[in-house]
């Protein structure tokens, strides 16, 4: 009794070495830091619509929430930097435009077909991984833009043309919100068993030193896949499910260029590679973006445009990052 | 047909050396400072404007306004690089920040530009005497003629200055080995302010010959030069200089051709499956070095 007093009572005066001695004790304060952030979230978006029918702010939330953190499953764990990300964004659109209205099939099934036809394209694109650095980037963003020239040759009769998709008959705004709650608990848990898993650990491995993580043991190919086939599911379910809200789809605004940028800024500006880097960096930019747009329309890609050349010059690392990199003794606790 | 597919052809060249120009400075760029510049294609924008309102305000000839744009380019280019580049050296990631930094600043000039100039597109009132010559039955605009001309003349003479000239050399030695030339004594700094200064000059020029030759341009379509330029240098190979001029022909080429048998959007397209193509045989492109990091 006297003697785990006592320890605990260094463990308060040191946390660096007793730490050390704890791996296990670090890894659950981490678990209890995350578990409580994900707490925070359900408590935050799920009553929303009992108290208001005005949803769109929180599902334009949530969705820039799950995008963040998909984005951060190549991004900061794998190391990767799609700039055609909005691909799958696009595809997930109009998987589920297409097979609601052209094939008359229902709403979730067409969700399912979305993220299918999402983790399909990831797949086909899977040989780009072998690309390095920025020729990753590059031919990412050429894939996008070829995606959507190839849907704008695909027959009116099933893609709508230039005019788009009008989803008539399915709009339910209150069952769009709680579809894409559930994308984001999906976002959530798939973060949770891509970074706390041994999974998380060979990703960070594979990032840091390739060679050294081959070395020792980690198929590089088939943990890079898993966590780029997670980071391609979500984007196309979320693309799915603001079609489902909108009840509109078009070329322009599945395959716009912002999606990407807008994924990038949020993840980037909480601090890549941590678990609650995306939701820190979403909810905070998100907000402002709001406030933004509300009064200044025409100032917004200007001001977006400021923000990411200021983030990137005085905050590269993020809200998070900085935070882990000033405090550094908190830094094994940061989920 | 024939003769539609010679007409082809010779707009593949022309359109394809333009197209070179964007890949060359993009490339100088990349290669020397480590920079992916995703505001190229608003700079070349930037320059047509240039041009327009060289004409409009002060009467000068879209050649005359050339070297004008060139030294204002060049001077916005040199001072950019001390408010922006130089501190993403410092990065642990250099060449996405670089993307992702001048992805901010693509975005800043494109509303800058829409609010300045207003969203309608412009185009310049430029015309020759007579306006196309005809060889056999391949009809060739004279504006075409120039721009072919002088986006010859620029890449000879950027060759010049590369292979024949100290700074060239001194600025092709950074491509090869950055630390090595730090050692014999050259200021990288001050080359690599004057490198991004050369590139955003060769970007204002382009701009120039762009509005030259094709219809109209407006603050909207800087993303599709740039877009282009990405694909001539991923093609050419990243940070080969000479390799984007191959790399511009080629795809020219290929989208020239392609507009004569199918539409646009068809031709836009095989020049993303040629890219992928070419990535997927050689994914350091087709000049470039492989294992170039």
């Amino acid at each position: 009794m006297s003697d785990e007093t006592r320890e605990t009572r260094i463990e308060a005066q040191n946390p660096l070495s007793a730490s050390q001695k704890n791996p296990e004790k670090t890894s659950h304060i981490k678990s209890l830091i995350w578990g409580g952030v994900v707490t925070l979230i359900i408590l935050a978006f799920l009553p929303v619509p009992l108290f208001t029918t005005n949803l769109s702010f929180m599902f334009y939330m949530m969705l820039w929430l799950t995008m963040a953190t998909s984005f951060n499953f190549v991004a900061g764990m794998a190391g990767y930097m799609p700039f055609g990300y909005v691909a799958f964004y696009g595809i997930g659109a109009y998987a589920t435009g297409v097979l609601y209205k052209t094939f008359g099939l229902p709403i979730p099934i067409a969700l399912a077909g979305a993220a299918a036809a999402g983790v399909a394209i990831g797949l086909l694109l899977a040989p780009t991984l072998r690309l390095k650095g920025v020729y990753f980037g590059i031919v990412s963003l050429a894939l996008a833009m070829a995606m959507k020239l190839i849907i704008s040759l695909m027959p009116a009769k099933i893609t709508g043309g230039s005019l788009g998709l009008i989803l008539s008959g399915a709009n339910d705004p209150t069952m769009a919100y709680y579809a894409m709650f559930i994308v984001l608990l999906g976002a959530l848990a798939a973060g949770t068993w891509l970074s706390m898993s041994r999974l998380g650990i060979a990703l960070r491995a594979i990032r840091d030193d390739r060679e050294a993580a081959e070395v020792v043991g980690v198929n590089v190919v088939r943990t890079r896949l898993k966590a780029w086939v997670m980071a391609t599911m979500f984007p196309s379910l979320v693309g799915g499910v603001e079609a489902w809200y909108t009840n509109a789809i078009d070329l322009e605004s599945s395959f716009n260029l912002l999606v990407t940028a807008k994924s990038i800024v949020y993840a980037m500006a909480g601090g890549l590679g941590f678990l609650v880097g995306p939701i820190v960096g979403a909810s905070a930019l998100y907000g402002i973006d709001q406030l933004i747009w509300r009064h200044f329309p025409t100032l917004n890609l200007l001001i977006l445009g400021v923000v990411i050349i200021a983030l990137m010059l005085l905050l590269p690392r993020g809200i998070v990052g900085a935070f882990a990199q000033r405090f550094s003794r908190f830094r094994r606790f940061i989920p | 047909m024939n003769e539609l597919l010679l007409q082809g052809l010779v707009n593949g060249i022309v359109v394809g050396l333009i197209y070179a120009l964007i890949g060359v400075s993009l490339n100088v760029i990349f290669g020397v400072l480590r920079v992916v510049n995703f505001a190229h294609g608003e700079f070349i924008v930037l320059g047509a404007y240039g041009a327009y309102f060289a004409q409009q305000l002060l009467g000068l000839s879209p050649l005359l306004a050339m070297p004008l744009v060139f030294l204002v380019f060049g001077l916005i280019g040199y001072g950019l690089y001390f408010l922006l580049v130089q501190r993403l050296s410092r990065s642990n990631d250099p060449e996405h920040a670089s993307l992702l930094v001048m992805f901010g600043l693509s975005l800043v000039l494109g509303a800058l530009m829409l609010l300045a100039f207003e969203a309608d597109s412009r185009s310049l009132n430029f015309s020759l005497e007579p306006p196309f010559l005809m060889f056999g039955n391949v009809i060739l605009p004279t504006t075409k003629l120039l721009g072919l001309g002088v986006s010859v003349v620029i890449t000879g003479c950027l060759a010049y200055f590369l292979y024949r000239t100290m700074p060239g050399k001194a600025l092709r030695a950074i491509i090869m080995n950055r630390d090595a030339i730090q050692i014999v004594g050259v200021d990288l700094n001050h080359l690599s302010a004057l490198t991004f200064g050369l590139g955003l000059g060769l970007a204002g020029i382009t701009g120039i010959i762009v509005s030259m030759i094709f219809p109209s341009f407006s603050p909207f379509i800087g993303q599709d030069y740039t877009l282009i330029g990405f694909i001539v240098i991923v093609l050419g190979g990243l940070g080969h200089p000479i390799g984007a001029v191959a790399g511009g022909i080629l795809f020219g080429l290929a989208e020239q051709t392609a507009m004569v048998f199918f539409s646009g959007t068809v031709a836009m397209l095989l020049g993303f499956v040629l890219l992928i193509a070419v990535i997927l045989i050689r994914p350091a492109g087709l000049f470039g070095v492989q294992n170039l990091r």
